[in-house]
């Protein structure tokens, strides 16, 4: 058991380091990087250089750890694309639905803020363009959406819990994270359109990957469910997103931002605890028609093209 | 014979392909994040779409007009339209075009309407009309441009806020978003800056 345990250790272990790491070096550059009133960059300066390369590091580190990942391939199924349907089951893993559970609620308690926040714009949009003083601008829409979105992502991300901790009734809850991903899309239009007219790319940078990184492991972690099943991928995703959140976290966005990216850690980290345990040691779960399926397999005929078809993605 | 050979080794299909409608909605979903992704990605580090808003640059762009930016790896040069966000002024950006670069002196005579950049008049027929003074004065109308800075005018000289505009002044390069380099709509107005 403790072999098997061994890999989510060192990716939660090393993934915390990093982001502690390059949370750390980001509040320096804060502190150093940046001059006095207007906060214009101050040109190579040191903690600039080092955050860069600090968060290259962390990418590559991360996937060194992905690349070493132990992967035993789950037993193929009828249907393609299904065979990694069950990577993220947690049957009785409290940790992880209470991850989950944290990443759903983040998600909700963002809602109100974002919603709130793009009312108000749109009721200033409304005045100026009455008044024929509307000169261009964000006129709320996008964090209206944001926050629609933010509440589909809640169910999409409690559905996953709940159905991951429940593994042995159905076997698809990694598809519901395609909610979340949408969210991301919506999230990361709000937060371009808000920096657009910002010449200093440190003030957003950051940011913008954090939602990338998020809404990608979003995606490939729905894949799991789909033919597009990458889970060393997915894994390196779910590191890159923590570390990045963290950095973005540091610079102390408004409410509703940093529940979003508190929301994308929780998920993230629930993915790093619970997905090498999995590659590891396929879970033997999923539906009846699943396990139906397996006993079929045991005597079908063996097709490399198409093993090698499905292995690729791993 | 062959054919007979054929049937006896073509497999029978062990997997069926995923073809439910939420297969489909993932595949559009990841696309739809795909494609977003590396366009965020590229409209932050490499060009972006700006829309002009205001008059200060007729009769080059009009308000309303979408702008393609460069921003990667930009020096400023000399007649450059250039997008700016002077942070002391307003956090909306401004579009001007790029009188003088670092070290350079800048000399306006309204009496001639004429601007000398290191002693030489200026040949400008891009401007809207002949300058008058400025209701708020003459302002900066003579500098040199510090190390790190650019001067930058509108096109439509008597309704431009712009270098010459005390609050506003000499813009820090690390204020420009880009260069404008093109007009992408109206699409009648499409045209190289």
């Amino acid at each position: 058991m403790n072999k098997r345990r061994a890999y989510n250790v060192y990716w939660l272990v090393w993934t915390g380091v990093m982001a502690l790491t390059t949370a750390g070096v980001r509040l320096w550059q804060e502190a150093t990087a940046f001059e006095g009133t207007y906060g214009l960059p101050i040109p190579g300066a040191d903690a600039s250089v080092v955050l860069v390369c600090v968060l290259m590091i962390a990418g590559a580190s991360l996937g060194i750890l992905a690349a070493n990942q132990p992967v035993v391939a789950p037993p193929r199924t009828q249907t393609r694309g299904r065979r990694w349907d069950t990577s993220f089951a947690a049957m009785g893993d409290h940790i992880f639905l209470a991850l989950m559970c944290a990443s759903a609620f983040g998600s909700l308690a963002s809602v109100p803020m974002l919603f709130g926040r793009g009312r108000a714009m749109w009721k200033a949009y409304q005045l100026a363009v009455s008044m024929k003083t509307w000169k261009g601008g964000d006129n709320g829409i996008l964090s209206m959406a944001t926050a629609v979105l933010a509440l589909l992502a809640f169910f999409g991300l409690l559905q996953i819990g709940r159905e991951s901790y429940r593994a042995g009734r159905r076997g698809r809850g990694g598809f519901w994270a395609a909610l979340p991903a949408c969210t991301g899309c919506g999230w990361l239009l709000d937060t371009y359109r808000n920096c657009a007219a910002d010449p200093v790319l440190w003030d957003y940078v950051p940011l913008l990957l954090a939602v990338i990184a998020g809404m990608l492991m979003y995606i490939d972690w729905a894949g799991m469910s789909c033919v597009g099943a990458r889970p060393r991928r997915t894994l390196w995703l779910a590191g890159v997103t923590v570390v990045c959140s963290c950095v973005a976290l540091v610079s102390r966005p408004e409410t509703g931002t940093t529940l979003l990216l508190i929301s994308q850690t929780a998920a993230a980290l629930a993915a790093l605890w619970r997905l090498p345990i999995n590659l590891q040691n396929p879970p033997k779960v999923g539906s009846q028609e699943k396990l139906t399926t397996s006993a079929v397999l045991a005597q079908e005929i063996e097709i490399p093209t198409e093993n090698q078809e499905e292995d690729t993605h791993v | 014979m062959d054919d007979e050979v054929q049937e006896v080794v073509t497999p029978p299909a062990r997997t069926q392909k995923d073809t439910s409608l939420g297969y489909e909605l993932y595949l559009n979903v990841r696309t739809l994040v795909f494609v977003l992704a590396v366009l965020i990605l590229v409209f932050t580090f490499v060009v972006r779409v700006i829309v002009v808003s205001g008059e200060s640059m007729e009769n080059t762009l009009q308000n309303g007009d979408s702008m393609l930016v460069w921003c990667l790896g930009y020096t400023p040069k000399q007649g450059d339209v250039v997008v700016v966000t002077q942070r002391s002024y307003q956090n909306d950006s401004l579009v001007k075009r790029v009188i003088a670069t670092e070290g350079q002196r800048v000399d306006i005579d309204y009496n001639t309407s004429t601007v000398y950049v290191d002693g030489e008049a200026l040949q400008e027929d891009y401007i809207k009309e002949a300058m008058r003074v400025p209701n708020y004065g003459e302002g900066i109308n003579h500098v040199t441009v510090p190390e790190g800075c650019i001067f930058v005018m509108g096109d439509n000289r008597n309704d431009s806020a712009d270098s010459r505009y005390p609050d506003i002044g000499i813009i820090d390069t690390r204020c420009i978003i880009g260069r404008a380099v093109m007009v992408l709509f109206p699409f009648r107005d499409v045209t190289l800056l």
